[in-house]
């Protein structure tokens, strides 16, 4: 026997190995849903459905993935590959689940207080190295005092930060956890993945099973996406089925959900138009109660519309939110159209003007919520006070005698919708200048020189030039107010006492969708509501988008 | 002369612009303003109107004979105003006038005036049909019955140089208070060690340097591999997490609450942690970012025999800087300013695991009536995103700005 085919003989009883290994995968994977529909665990259907579809998946690809790898095709090492990265990731998130590491983020929060000191010597210790950069002038050796310095505090500050927070405890208490029968699972999964990673990842063995070289490349961008990418899935795409699941469900976060079909979207869409007798006639009068409540009625003359809905709410909600909508769009993008026009002549200090707009967009909204409360206090707020002020100087100034109004912002009906959208423009109306004002820097000069040579005015250069030139960052920044808007949640939610605000003035759908989700836990029908109101959300943001296209063709 | 006029003109305009941009800026600016003024106020102060921008102190002075200190007042004696101290309040006052001729009032005070006919057997006159009790009012040395008309509180004022003199008396609510600016920088710590902002802030900042580090490896690795390297199945993928970027999040609520009671994270800081470093948006970011990186130097770096791991941490990240700046400090505002989620996830009556959008939603109903509490706990919140936004200034405006034109 020579040195060469001892080699040989060794590769081959380890590709053997991995042939029984995927093998035992997929038993093991067999099992599991064997298992899973046997015993009465507590796991409802769609959760079981789910893994078993993924148990029978990896079942498969694993008795697939060991028939290639005895034929020595190299699809068989990628599908190997694939199975044991995900089972080692699984058992990595398992184990630290076991280990109680996930909950423990609350241990840290008691004691990351007292460690954030440290941190910050750490961070001041990486800007110390990063000094190094601004003088350029010295000579640069490899390892200059100032880095070694901000090395050794970066460490040193590192190591008190996790002094402080316990971290020696919090490990002891993990590995604790770790060692239970669940966690040593956890363990010995790990150590098999990866030992049939590694194995599969030396080089005589991936000849073995004909690697490519283009693979490599393939492998690490699967790699590379993979720590997104399954969260990705797990934490966005798959909640995102599951809604559209839970919108044809009576789901209340506790029960079993029942399929009900339609029956949500039925009941939020139904609705009725009635003409009426007479403008004050009653409603149930004319419509059956028992089903439909009266949302508004629309009266001309001697004769009018009732306007009744199953789910009056909504239509309530619908109606404050698209109201929330028309108001706050102009109200944030034309002021911003303007102030972005004056910011970008090329006066000095227009950047700190551009700063101190931007200002309000990056403010907790919650925050900024609870300051206009107290501006908008009908006795004591500021906001009153400059209305009297206006007024007192109006009356004097023409010597009349205009009534100050001394509005109840926030607990009269006529007002409250509309203080909300005063704190929302305020807020978005600096963002949307700064958009503006980077839109405009885009557009060339040469337009302007050619218009002033043609003998335009400053008001033909914004309809014909400055306008037309912006046409998609005015589309940008309204779709993107829209959708914000269309999301209203929070200033009602901290503003409004209750939420609703007096007579429902200010019940928005994200608020209607909170309420019945996480009030009355109808979260079924609250999904169904959140798809409604995404189709809302799509359906404008086309509109724009097409009116957009329309305009743009039309210019060129 | 042309020239100058024009020069003029031009003037003229830049005075202009300057008017509406501070206009507006003030606009901005006043909310702020009023949130920390407030904040260094004490709650009568807040509830003073006409509101006052600067926080206030009524003044005290210790006067000769009183244990307590007395508050000043402006008292006008002779003509002149003057600080005067008050000395004793709720002092009764009657305002008496004859029956017959009640615009012709006095004033004296309760104690002063006895009632006609002594206690036991007190006179009455019938006024307008009622019966109205009598008392001896003396008037320039005459004593005269009358009747009492209203009666009123006053206070005792006297000078505090000359405690001695004769007192001043007049209504203490219609007198001026003498105040001094001063700040009450201990409003903050009330609110932090009292109403648990201390608490939140803490797991606030310790949830958003964790989404923040987090969602930078994710989205760089993420966005490298969209960038950078060739795989089958790239482009689906990518157009998926591209359709994926306009659903508002409001979608995922419900799913993902019952994910997390399947999973056991509720009223965890998990929940509003782990779920966040995975996003479409931010690798979608990343990889527009790297996409601009001259391939090159990476080509030459993989044929000296670099892995893509080692050309990634040691050439591309360095470089990237201000892209990862600019992504961190997005994912800051949106971390740091979260309500509905932690609203929905964690319990009310659980405080030690609250944020601050949820403690000052807590803070909102507790401290109704101190204002200047609310609104200090308002600015723990608001103002270390702005010094955030300070410092990144140069990246963030100007990546939202270019966001903006390739939209």
């Amino acid at each position: 026997m020579t040195a060469q085919s001892r080699v040989d003989a060794q590769t081959n009883l380890i590709v053997r190995v991995h042939m029984i290994w995927r093998i035992l995968f997929a038993l093991l994977a067999a099992g599991t849903v064997y298992m899973m529909w046997t015993t009465a665990a507590e796991t409802s259907l769609w959760q079981k459905i789910v893994l078993s579809l993924t148990a029978v998946a990896a079942a498969g690809f694993s008795v697939y993935g060991g028939v290639q790898i005895s034929k020595r095709n190299h699809v068989g090492r990628m599908t190997s590959l694939v199975l044991d990265y995900l089972g080692f990731v699984a058992c990595f998130v398992f184990a630290l689940n076991v280990g109680e590491f996930f909950i423990g983020i609350d241990a840290l929060g008691q004691t990351f207080g007292k460690g954030l000191p440290y941190l910050g010597i750490t961070i001041l210790g990486y800007f110390l190295g990063a000094l190094e950069e601004y003088f350029p002038g010295k000579k640069k050796s490899p390892e200059s005092s100032l880095k070694v310095v901000s090395r050794w505090v970066m460490i040193g500050g590192f190591i008190l930060f996790l002094w402080q927070v316990d971290a020696v405890k919090g490990v002891i208490y993990f590995l604790g956890k770790l060692a239970q029968p669940t966690g040593l699972i956890a363990i010995v999964g790990l150590v098999i993945f990866g030992l049939s990673l590694w194995s599969l990842n030396r080089t005589n063995i991936s000849l073995a099973l004909n690697t490519k070289t283009g693979h490599e490349q393939i492998i690490n961008g699967w790699l590379f996406l993979s720590p997104n990418l399954i969260g990705f899935l797990i934490f966005f795409a798959g909640p995102l089925l599951l809604s559209f699941y839970f919108s044809f469900t009576d789901s209340d976060a506790i029960r079993t959900p029942n399929w009900v079909g339609f029956e949500n979207y039925a009941k939020i869409l139904n609705i009725k138009f009635v003409t009426l007798d007479s403008p004050d006639q009653l409603a149930r009068d004319v419509v059956d109660i028992k089903i439909y409540d009266e949302v508004g009625r629309f009266t001309f003359g001697n004769t009018g519309i009732l306007f009744a809905a199953a789910d009056k709410f909504f239509w309530l909600a619908l109606r404050n939110t698209l109201t929330f909508v028309l108001f706050v769009v102009p109200l944030s993008v034309i002021p911003a159209l303007v102030l972005s026009n004056i910011l970008n002549s090329k006066l000095p200090g227009m950047k700190f003007y551009r700063a101190v707009y931007f200002m309000p967009s990056i403010a907790a909204v919650v925050g900024i919520s609870l300051v206009w409360q107290w501006l908008y206090n009908a006795t004591i707020g500021y906001i009153n006070y400059f209305i009297t002020l206006g007024i007192e100087f109006w009356n004097n100034l023409f010597n009349v005698a205009v009534v100050d109004p001394k509005i109840q912002w926030v607990s009269d009906e006529k007002t409250a919708l509309f203080a909300i959208i005063i704190i929302a423009a305020w807020q978005t109306m600096g963002f949307n200048t700064v958009l503006f004002l980077a839109g405009l820097q885009n557009i060339p000069g040469e337009l302007y020189e050619a218009a002033t040579v043609d003998g335009a005015g400053a008001w033909d250069k914004f309809w014909g030039i400055t306008l037309p030139m912006l046409a998609p960052t005015t589309f940008y920044v309204v779709s993107t107010t829209t959708i914000q808007a269309m999301q209203v949640f929070e200033q009602v939610f901290i503003l409004m006492n209750p939420p609703e605000g007096p007579n429902n003035s200010t019940i928005t759908l994200v608020l209607y969708l909170y309420r019945s989700g996480f009030q009355n836990f109808q979260q079924g029908y609250a999904s169904a509501i959140a798809w409604v109101l995404f189709i809302v959300i799509f359906g404008l943001t086309l509109i724009q988008f097409q009116r957009q296209r329309r305009s743009s063709i039309y210019e060129s | 002369m042309n020239m100058k006029s024009y020069r003029f003109i031009r003037f003229l305009s830049n005075l202009g612009v300057y008017f509406v941009l501070t206009f507006f800026a003030l606009i901005m600016l006043f909310p702020f303003f009023y949130m920390l003024s407030t904040s260094f106020k004490i709650p009568a102060d807040t509830f003073r109107y006409p509101p006052r921008m600067l926080p206030r102190d009524p003044v005290t002075i210790q006067v000769d004979g009183y244990e307590e200190p007395l508050p000043l007042y402006f008292v006008e004696v002779d003509g002149v105003r003057k600080e005067y101290a008050l000395a004793k309040s709720n002092i009764k006052v009657g305002i008496y006038a004859p029956a017959d001729d009640q615009t012709n009032s006095v004033e004296r005070f309760l104690s002063e005036v006895k009632p006609t006919g002594g206690v036991m057997n007190q006179q009455k006159v019938t006024v307008n049909g009622e019966e109205v009790k009598l008392f001896d009012v003396e008037v320039d040395g005459q004593v005269i019955p009358m009747i009492l008309v209203e009666q009123t509180t006053v206070g005792e004022f006297i000078d505090p140089q000359n405690p001695e003199a004769e007192p001043v008396f007049q209504n203490v609510r219609l007198s001026e208070p003498v105040e001094n600016v001063s700040w009450h920088p201990e409003n903050y710590k009330e609110v932090i060690e009292l109403n648990n902002l201390g608490r939140a802030l803490t797991n606030t900042t310790l949830v958003t340097v964790l989404v923040v580090l987090g969602q930078l490896v994710t989205s760089v690795f993420g966005g490298y591999a969209f960038a950078r390297l060739k795989f089958p199945g790239r482009d689906t993928v990518f157009v998926f997490y591209l359709g994926t970027i306009m659903i508002p999040f409001v979608m995922l609520i419900v799913p993902l609450y019952q994910l997390m009671v399947l999973i056991g994270w509720t009223d965890h800081l998990a929940s509003l942690v782990i779920p966040w470093i995975f996003t479409a948006y931010g690798t979608f970011l990343m990889r527009q970012h790297f996409i601009t990186f001259p391939k090159e130097i990476e080509e030459a770096a993989l044929l000296d025999g670099a892995s893509r791991f080692a050309i990634l941490k040691d050439i591309i990240i360095p470089a990237s800087v201000p892209a990862l700046a600019t992504q961190a400090t997005f994912t800051f505002l949106y971390a740091w300013n979260s309500f509905i989620w932690p609203l929905v996830i964690i319990n009310v009556g659980n405080e030690k695991n609250h944020v601050l959008t949820l403690a000052l939603n807590v803070l909102r109903g507790r401290a109704s009536d101190t204002p200047n509490l609310i609104l200090a706990g308002a600015a723990i919140a608001i103002v270390p995103p702005l010094i955030v936004f300070i410092l990144g200034q140069r990246f963030f405006v100007e990546s939202v700005a270019g966001s903006g034109v390739k939209g």
